[in-house]
């Protein structure tokens, strides 16, 4: 008889708990992000949000290099677990051409939600087309030149870098100057000259393209074809891996980005070629009390850098409830008011409206020259297998890096990994 | 006659029915990812297009031998996997045998040497990261200071192998020292009082009977190691991700390489059931030396 009741009551609450439609209220949006003060930054406004809407937010946060593996997991999944997605602009080729994202068009039209102040090359960068958008940009990231203002000031510095090189010591305009400047640092200044990271994947690739744009070489030609292997391409590889022999710190072939970070607020390296919005990182008298004051940003020298950005995406294998939940999450986070309130504590906008606000110009002045890298930003090559493009080139520098193959072979290695990937 | 075989079959069958629930589950979870491996491994599988069919044969296996860097994954693992036990077994047997003559502060040590191994391999490699921070870290700082030179124990292509198996070793020793302490203090007493009258020393009693006595023990632990370092994943992927070049990518790693950053789960299978293949071919060959050695 009990267990009649037991039973009873158990195929009656199941019922009623088919019969309830579940809200967006009871929704709880669910996201992995990167951990960078990006993230931290939404996730402070986070009580706002759910003040506003009811829904609950959560952020899961890992480092970059786990991220992917982790989220592939739960998209080919029947239902995944993040309801709500923060999908990298190297993915923008991939999980669209996997049909995992939801478009996001049906989102927009539905509720007039205006795009049009997000600046176009961000949209572009994250795959958009005529037919669909599935990934709508959340911050870009760029990168430029950070380095230490005070040791280029330092008249024996000035002095002795003349007397080697016959110039001045001043900001470097092209990638053969920077190049000198960062060996000579190393050898004259007691500090690393550049804090790079040279680990094998997302760090060295990302952070050869800046050297491959700075020296006029570029992945991809017209029509798609491949001119990684070209001149340029070549001073570009001989730079890099002169500057991670003789003018990087030591260990920089196993470094990644929060190395790099922690090495250059340490005071122990003169530059660092990363993404722009690390300079509040860096100029900040609490966390790096040895060089806050004492940098500044630039364009890469040569006039070109990395481009890049985030964007939100909805998945398709998660309920209509939640996907309308995520949506209005977008919106929100993404509108001109909370898009201005994390610019002012230090996103790195995707709206033009952002950058020219007198609040946020006011409170960072660099902002102006953030635009201009954002402006002059080229892109890694985006397409379905970008993030194994990525571990191919990655791999290829590391070796010529390590010395166990040589800048031709690397070069010539990562233009064919490009030709078969791009054919595959 | 017939009553015993009926009586012997009908106790068959109830040792076979209490057996099924526990078989069953053995199956499910054991044979079912294997099987789909396989299937894997012969499919078109991949995340852009996730099909079974058409089914490839072994074009996937081909594809792999004819990669480089299969071959250099392979023999990444081998030397990594036979250096790493080599050491933990001599190095463990020998703190095993310090540990044997010990009687009073022995649950103490016992606690201490089971630190590493209770964490997880993901932590260890984290912690020894920032340890071996070139700049930043302690252990480069302590070199200095004792007037050695400063070492790039993960960004130095032809140290960080050793450096991850160090730290292998380093967390995987404890495991090795409490096997071959149990095994050693299960061992008969009556031997080596027997060795003592007859005049043996303490280097005769350990290669003429501890030795021979311990081998299953040994075996058994060497078999359980030489597994276990064969799918290291974990180390790679946190200390190194397979770098600098291609000096750390062992196969697992490269297996989950193959799937998750090519997107081909058919590939990544093939290599995954390569290696599956080898520890099994393994196991195989060193019991078999075992049983031959012990009817010789």
């Amino acid at each position: 008889m009990t267990l009649k009741r037991i039973l009873l009551a158990a195929a009656g609450l199941g019922a009623m708990m088919a019969a309830v439609p579940a809200h967006a209220d009871e929704i709880v949006l669910r996201a992995l992000m990167e951990d960078v003060p990006e993230t931290q930054i939404i996730e402070s406004l986070l009580p706002d949000f759910e003040k506003e809407t009811g829904i609950k937010v959560e952020f899961e946060k890992i480092g970059y290099g786990d991220m992917h593996d982790k989220l592939v997991s739960q998209l080919v999944s029947p239902q995944s677990y993040y309801n709500l997605l923060e999908v990298d602009f190297l993915w923008a080729g991939e999980f669209p051409a996997a049909g995992w994202l939801a478009d996001l068009k049906p989102f927009i039209a539905k509720s007039n939600y205006d795009i049009t102040p997000f600046i176009p090359s961000t949209l572009d960068l994250l795959g958009r087309t005529e037919e669909s958008l599935q990934i709508l940009p959340m911050y870009n990231y760029s990168m430029g030149l950070i380095y230490r203002t005070d040791l280029l000031q330092d008249p024996k510095l000035q002095e002795a870098f003349k007397a080697a090189t016959g110039k001045e010591l001043a900001v470097p305009k092209t990638l053969a100057d920077y190049v000198e400047i960062s060996k000579f640092m190393k050898a004259n200044a007691g500090v690393a000259g550049a804090a790079m990271q040279g680990q094998r994947g997302d760090p060295n690739s990302m952070e050869f393209s800046n050297y491959l744009f700075a020296a006029g070489g570029n992945y991809l030609g017209d029509g798609k074809k491949v001119v990684l292997d070209s001149p340029e391409g070549k001073v570009a590889i001989d730079l890099y891996v002169d500057n991670i022999k003789n003018g990087a710190q030591q260990g920089a072939l196993s470094a990644t980005l929060d190395d790099t970070l922690r090495l250059m607020c340490s005071g122990k390296a003169f530059s660092m070629v990363t993404y722009w919005w690390m300079l509040p990182q860096v100029d900040n008298a609490e966390k790096c009390p040895d060089v806050a004051g004492k940098v500044a940003l630039s364009v890469m020298p040569g006039g070109h850098g990395e481009s890049g950005g985030w964007g939100w995406g909805i998945p398709k294998n998660v309920s209509p409830e939640e996907q309308e939940a995520a949506w209005k999450f977008i919106q929100w986070v993404q509108s001109k008011d909370v898009s201005v309130a994390r610019a002012l504590q230090g996103h790195a906008p995707v709206r033009a409206d952002t950058y020219t606000d007198a609040k946020v110009l006011e409170k960072y002045p660099y902002y102006k020259e953030a635009q201009d890298i954002v402006a002059t930003g080229k892109s890694f090559p985006i397409f379905a297998y970008s993030a194994q493009y990525e571990d191919v080139l990655g791999t290829s520098l590391s070796q010529a890096g390590g010395g166990e193959v040589t800048t031709e072979d690397a070069l010539k290695a990562a233009h064919k990994g490009l030709e078969e990937l791009l054919a595959k | 006659m017939t009553g015993l075989m009926h009586w012997a079959s009908r106790e068959a069958r109830i040792s076979w029915g209490f057996a099924a629930p526990g078989l069953l589950l053995l199956v499910i979870v054991m044979g079912f990812p294997l099987a789909y491996a396989c299937l894997l491994s012969v499919s078109s599988y991949t995340l852009l297009k996730p099909a079974i069919l058409p089914l490839v044969g072994v074009d996937n296996f081909a594809t792999m031998m004819a990669s480089e860097r299969f071959w250099n994954a392979t023999w990444l693992t081998v030397k990594y996997s036979v250096v790493t036990v080599a050491v933990q077994f001599v190095v463990g047997l020998g703190i095993a045998l310090m540990l044997n003559r010990v009687v009073r502060t022995k649950p103490i040590y016992f606690a201490i040497l089971t630190i590493p191994m209770a964490m997880s391999p993901v932590s260890v490699a984290l912690i020894w990261r920032m340890l071996l921070q070139p700049n930043l870290g302690i252990v480069n700082h302590l070199m200095e200071t004792m007037g050695l030179p400063r070492l790039d124990w993960l960004g130095s292509p032809n140290l960080a192998l050793w450096t991850m198996a160090f730290i292998d070793i380093w967390q995987q020793m404890s495991f090795v020292v409490l096997i071959l302490a149990a095994g050693l203090a299960s061992l008969p007493r009556e031997p080596y009082e027997a060795a003592e009258v007859d005049g043996a020393r303490g280097w005769q009693q350990f290669w003429f009977i501890t030795l021979p006595m311990l081998r299953p023990v040994a075996a058994i632990t060497v078999i359980i190691q030489l597994i276990n370092e064969f799918r290291t994943y974990d180390l790679p992927y946190v200390l190194t991700k397979g770098g600098p070049g291609t000096s750390t990518e062992v196969l697992s790693f490269f297996a989950y390489r193959q799937a998750f950053l090519g997107l081909s789960i058919n590939e990544g299978a093939a290599a995954a059931f390569v290696l599956l293949v080898i520890v099994l071919a393994m196991t195989v060959v060193f019991f078999a030396l075992l049983e031959k050695r012990a009817k010789g």
